[in-house]
């Protein structure tokens, strides 16, 4: 293990923790708002919503670069706030958070919409205000769903390559992330380094799913006891 | 005081209400699929395409016309479902402590644990519970809030449910001690007329009679309209002591005291419930019977069904319901206002609490 390993490995940690915080709120509040609505045109959002599981990701991560490119419709106002964004840790960031935002709105609006609505409105009743039943009521309940969602968004966010290498490059110490190093050393004929780095990708992805199984298990039985 | 003008469609025909309701306690009556649970889930503010005006103690919670919608949280209204729906990812406590209002009186909580006695199920969690538990901590969570209404439907299973399992005696406890006015959907015809001096009759969403309790369940010939109806004789009293061999008195509120089976440990007030085909009837005093309860009495009505007649009498303060066959009645001669003679055996008062 190499430090350049390490320090591959804690940018991949750093970037994937911070893009899965950031959905987080976000991927909360459009599944919660998904498991609720019923109103017509709920198909329609839901299908945008997940085009980025289905689409290849370079596709995604050729619409990110255009929307965000300098005469981009969203570049330009990054222009005027002086944040410079693409070909950065923050572009990585931005990729790997629309890659696994559906990861995470999927499995939480299902467990969202398992709750039976009747103990929402009770909860209602009871004097809480619909924020307060949402934190006390509806996250509590949901929170199998979210975990998962959370492992799985997190997850993805480690692997991403396609949209990444085409918002942020492949920069040496500033945007290339275990994948992209994996890629980068197999083409410069680096297999044995490269391995390394798979190695390490296999030990996150067990301990992320492992903590995962662990937590989602304890609560089970919190619930069945 | 509760006034209701309501209109809520509803899978095949519409809820239509308008009853000013008074009665401390409130029964509504009427067969599955009346539209009873949707009437109080709009009283509580559940149902949003509700459309009408109800009022709760002069306060407007609801005037379509109005553009007045209260919301649920602000209605302060103690709902009860069928089903409990505790919130199973907290303990009991947790449950009942759910609804406490931050400015509201500090011994709510005691309270409502204290008229349900379920201080010992506190650390439980809801799966470890009876259905009737269930139920008794779906009441002291409505009661610690501290609501002005409690809505209470009857437990799915509560027709054929065991007899400690029953909710009524802490229903009696809540209308007599915490003073809370209810609405309480039933199909047991004793129940409502111990609880409820007024009664509300639903049928496919129409109010099909409305008044004092014994009206409406005698004379619209309410087993008719509801197939699951049970006619029950339930009697509420202060029990003697008594060793837990002999039996113990339990003297009515009226003075008269019943021989019933021995109190055990926890005299005090208490409520039984006696079938109607445990009661015998006489149209001659008796004197020399096994029975250790005869009371006179006088017919108030006979309703002939098939073979059988169901005799509503009053005696010791009570109307009771006995249920003998046609034949007997035609025997002894029955007829409302009539002088009758019931006698009932110790071991048929069956305590519900």
């Amino acid at each position: 293990m190499t430090t350049e390993d390490l320090s591959i490995l804690g940018l991949t940690l750093r970037v994937a923790a911070i893009s899965t915080l950031l959905i987080l709120p976000l991927g909360l509040a459009a599944a919660w708002a998904l498991a609720r609505w019923k109103g017509r045109g709920r198909a329609i959002v839901e299908t945008v919503l997940s085009l980025p599981l289905v689409l290849p990701p370079t596709a995604v991560g050729l619409v990110l670069l255009e929307l965000l490119r300098r005469s981009g419709p969203l570049g330009r106002l990054l222009d005027r706030s002086g944040l410079e964004l693409l070909f950065t840790w923050k572009a990585v960031v931005l990729a790997t958070a629309v890659m696994s935002f559906p990861l995470l709105v999927r499995p939480a609006r299902g467990a969202f919409e398992e709750i039976d609505p009747r103990l929402l409105g009770l909860a209602r009743s009871l004097g809480r205000r619909p924020a307060t039943v949402f934190v006390r009521v509806a996250l509590p309940l949901a929170w199998r769903g979210i975990a998962t969602g959370i492992v799985l968004a997190f997850s993805r966010a480690l692997g991403e390559f396609g949209a990444t290498i085409l918002v942020a490059g492949s920069i040496p110490g500033r945007t290339r992330t275990l994948a992209l190093a994996i890629f980068h050393r197999t083409q410069i004929g680096q297999d044995g380094a490269a391995m390394r780095l798979v190695l390490l990708t296999v030990v996150l992805a067990f301990f992320t799913v492992w903590t995962s199984e662990i937590l989602s298990r304890r609560r089970e039985r919190q619930l069945r006891a | 005081m509760i006034s209701i003008l309501l209109r809520l469609p509803l899978a095949g025909f519409r809820l239509e209400v308008d009853v000013r309701l008074d009665a401390p306690a409130i029964a509504v009556l009427g067969p599955s699929g009346a539209g009873k649970t949707s009437l109080l889930e709009s009283i509580a503010g559940l149902r949003r395409v509700a459309q009408g005006r109800i009022t709760i103690d002069e306060e407007v919670v609801l005037d379509t016309a109005a553009g007045v919608r209260l919301r649920p949280e602000r209605r302060r209204i103690g709902w009860v479902p069928q089903d409990a729906l505790l919130f199973p990812h907290l303990d009991v406590e947790g449950n009942v402590r759910f609804g406490e209002r931050a400015g509201g009186a500090k011994q709510s909580f005691r309270e409502a644990v204290e008229i349900l006695e379920i201080g010992p199920l506190l650390q439980r969690s809801p799966a470890n519970l009876s259905g009737g538990e269930r139920q008794r901590v779906a009441l002291a969570r409505a009661l610690a809030s501290e609501p002005r209404v409690l809505l209470l439907d009857e437990p799915l299973a509560a027709v054929d449910v065991e007899l400690k399992s029953r909710i009524l005696p802490y229903l009696l406890r809540i209308r007599d001690e915490a003073r809370i006015p209810m609405l309480y959907v039933t199909h047991n015809a004793g129940e409502a007329e111990t609880l409820a001096g007024e009664a509300l009759l639903l049928r496919a969403g129409r109010v099909e009679a409305h008044g004092p309790t014994r009206d409406v369940i005698a004379e619209k010939m309410w087993a008719a309209i509801d197939p699951r109806a049970r006619f029950e004789n339930i009697v509420e009293g202060k029990l003697g002591a008594s060793d837990g061999s002999s039996p113990a008195e339990l003297r009515l509120p009226g003075g008269v005291g019943l021989t019933v089976p021995a109190a055990g440990e926890s005299p005090g007030r208490a409520v039984f419930a006696v079938a109607p085909d445990d009661i015998l009837l006489s149209a001659e005093p008796l004197t020399r019977v096994s029975a250790r309860n005869v009371l006179a009495g006088r017919v108030l009505s006979i309703e002939l069904s098939g073979g059988d007649a169901m005799v509503r009498a009053e005696a010791a303060g009570i109307t009771w319901r006995a249920l003998v066959t046609a034949a007997a009645v035609r025997d002894l001669g029955l007829a409302a206002g009539s002088p009758v003679w019931l006698a009932i055996k110790t071991q048929s008062f069956k305590r519900l609490r």
